[in-house]
């Protein structure tokens, strides 16, 4: 197999806080090229992870590498990886023009770059405004501007799509597709998969902390369909004998389980021939949001 | 000059800020030198003590060029700005030693234009009332390099505060607290540790003759220890911490 160095590792990463393990031993790869949806739910240990990416907190254990290096060892990492982590990011006081000017002087990078960027994100004729005057959609993209700068190869979004409007988030992906389009790497979190559905090739979904999967959107989309929705006494002997059929399942608690890609009717002829006793017995049909809430939900609810 | 140190300067000038602060500063020294310049009886502003007193005026610029430097490096904490400014520059050392490059400008700037200000304005007052300089001329250079120093090293522990605090009203109310009360207390019940507290060496260093202050040379070091010492402690911190 050809070997590709990946653009973005994460090694048994892991981070404490107090009591709290945040992120738990995560591992992951991701190509050059492709577009992740680094999804879970809030106060998963995404914006954790992506710190530790950045270098802007120190992992417990475990390793952060991007671009084959931890970025804090990247000659000029404003040239290679661009980030936006908060939406907010800006002194009130300051023009959008003068945010960027400043973070470009520290890069070296000419000051026709600032022009561009601030076209490429259409917020030239605000500019010169100061940034307490902008809609949070401006800020968004003020702060892709500064991601921007350095024309990277790797592009890392902490929650891009937070509190924008449709039309902010239709214009995010439109400008997401077109922009980056094979010819850089994106990594997106998201506690929303619809937010970036439409965008990502892959998804690495984590919950408390750990990987609960890492596939691509086309195997995850072939998870939507019709379940079976079971309660029952007999959980384990009801999932050997569906199972025997090649029917999928998955276990919500102690007393529940999903049925994938099936019918009630089918269900209920194996659980009888099974002699296995039904409670209830629900057809669901599940969406793709389904799929990533039933991924990231406690085994414990 | 290097990159981040334009950064840095550009970061000063391109918020409201940093002039607030230059207002603020020339109104006091305006009102207190106007206050001594006028208001003191004759008799009295004919030592060279107090015309020492009224001459330095200026050196309350001490307070803003700190002020400046807090601003500068708790205002990034403050506004989230810190997260851009470290992914651009990583090396968070680098960032923080060309801040306080930038607070030492920013605070002989402010030390500068108040002392000026207040010399000037303390000189107008003695000719004006026919009182005699009772200064020669390598006091009075003293006092005004001292103090356009001494504010630039201001400007420096501002950062390093700023640095080691991280949020800006403690950081603000730290300053204060010790630079009014706490140092001033220290002075009056042990003057000889107090004495080598900043604001107090300071004090020697432009030539002041209170009871028990150092003698310049000796101030001067000890403000420029403390500068040092601070600047050091904040550049450490500011590399250590997460930034969340």
């Amino acid at each position: 197999m050809e070997r590709v160095e990946a653009a973005v590792v994460a090694e048994s990463l892991s981070k404490r806080f107090g009591a709290l393990l945040a992120v738990d031993n995560l591992s992951f790869a991701l190509e050059p090229g492709t577009i992740t949806g680094f999804l879970g739910p809030n106060g998963a240990g995404k914006t954790t992870t992506l710190r530790m990416l950045l270098g802007l907190a120190a992992p417990t254990s475990g390793r952060a590498l991007v671009l084959g290096r931890p970025y804090a060892q990247l000659a000029q990492p404003a040239l290679r990886v661009g980030a936006v982590l908060e939406a907010t990011d800006f002194h009130p006081g300051r023009t959008g023009r003068d945010h960027l000017r400043m973070l470009g002087e520290a890069a070296g990078l000419p000051r026709a770059r600032v022009d561009e960027v601030l076209r490429l994100v259409e917020l030239s004729d605000a500019a010169g405004r100061r940034v307490k005057g902008y809609s949070l959609g401006m800020r968004q993209r003020l702060g892709l501007a500064a991601a921007l700068l350095g024309d990277p190869e790797l592009l890392i979004l902490d929650e891009p799509a937070n509190g924008l409007d449709p039309e902010g988030v239709r214009w995010l992906r439109d400008f997401l597709r077109t922009f980056t389009a094979g010819r850089r790497t994106v990594l997106i979190s998201s506690h929303v998969l619809a937010e970036v559905a439409q965008t990502v090739d892959q998804v690495l979904i984590i919950n408390r902390g750990r990987l609960v999967v890492e596939t691509s959107l086309d195997q995850l989309t072939a998870r939507v369909g019709g379940s079976v929705r079971i309660r029952t006494s007999e959980v384990e002997k009801l999932i050997a004998a569906l199972r025997h059929e090649g029917i999928e399942t998955s276990r919500s608690n102690d007393h529940t389980l999903l049925a994938h890609g099936t019918t009630s009717e089918r269900v209920g002829d194996l659980a009888f021939a099974a002699q296995v006793p039904i409670h209830e017995l629900i057809a669901e049909s599940s969406s793709l949001e389904d799929v990533f809430l039933e991924l990231t939900s406690d085994p414990a609810t | 000059m290097s990159a981040q140190f334009r950064a840095e300067l550009l970061k000063i000038r391109s918020t409201r800020t940093t002039l607030g602060l230059i207002a603020g500063m020339i109104a006091l020294t305006l009102l207190f030198s106007l206050l001594s310049g006028l208001l003191t009886k004759a008799p009295d502003l004919a030592s060279a003590e107090n015309q020492r007193g009224m001459l330095s005026v200026g050196s309350l610029a001490g307070v803003f060029a700190a002020l400046a430097g807090i601003m500068l490096i708790t205002g990034e904490y403050r506004y989230g700005t810190i997260r851009p400014t470290f992914l651009f520059t990583p090396k968070r050392s680098r960032v923080l030693e060309a801040k306080i490059a930038a607070g030492l400008l920013a605070g002989l700037i402010f030390g500068v234009l108040a002392e000026t200000l207040a010399f000037l304005i303390g000189y107008a007052a003695l000719a004006g009332r026919g009182i005699h300089l009772a200064l020669n001329g390598s006091q009075i250079a003293l006092l005004l390099l001292g103090t356009f120093a001494a504010t630039a090293l201001w400007g420096a522990i501002g950062v390093g505060l700023g640095a080691i605090i991280r949020n800006q009203v403690g950081a603000i109310v730290a300053l204060l607290a010790w630079g009014f009360v706490a140092e001033n207390l220290l002075f009056a019940f042990v003057p000889s540790a107090g004495r080598f507290a900043p604001v107090h060496a300071g004090d020697g260093f432009i030539g002041l003759t209170t009871r028990h202050l150092l003698d310049a040379t000796a101030g001067g070091l000890t403000l420029t220890a403390w500068a040092a010492a601070i600047s050091l402690a904040g550049i450490t911190l500011a590399a250590r911490r997460d930034v969340n």
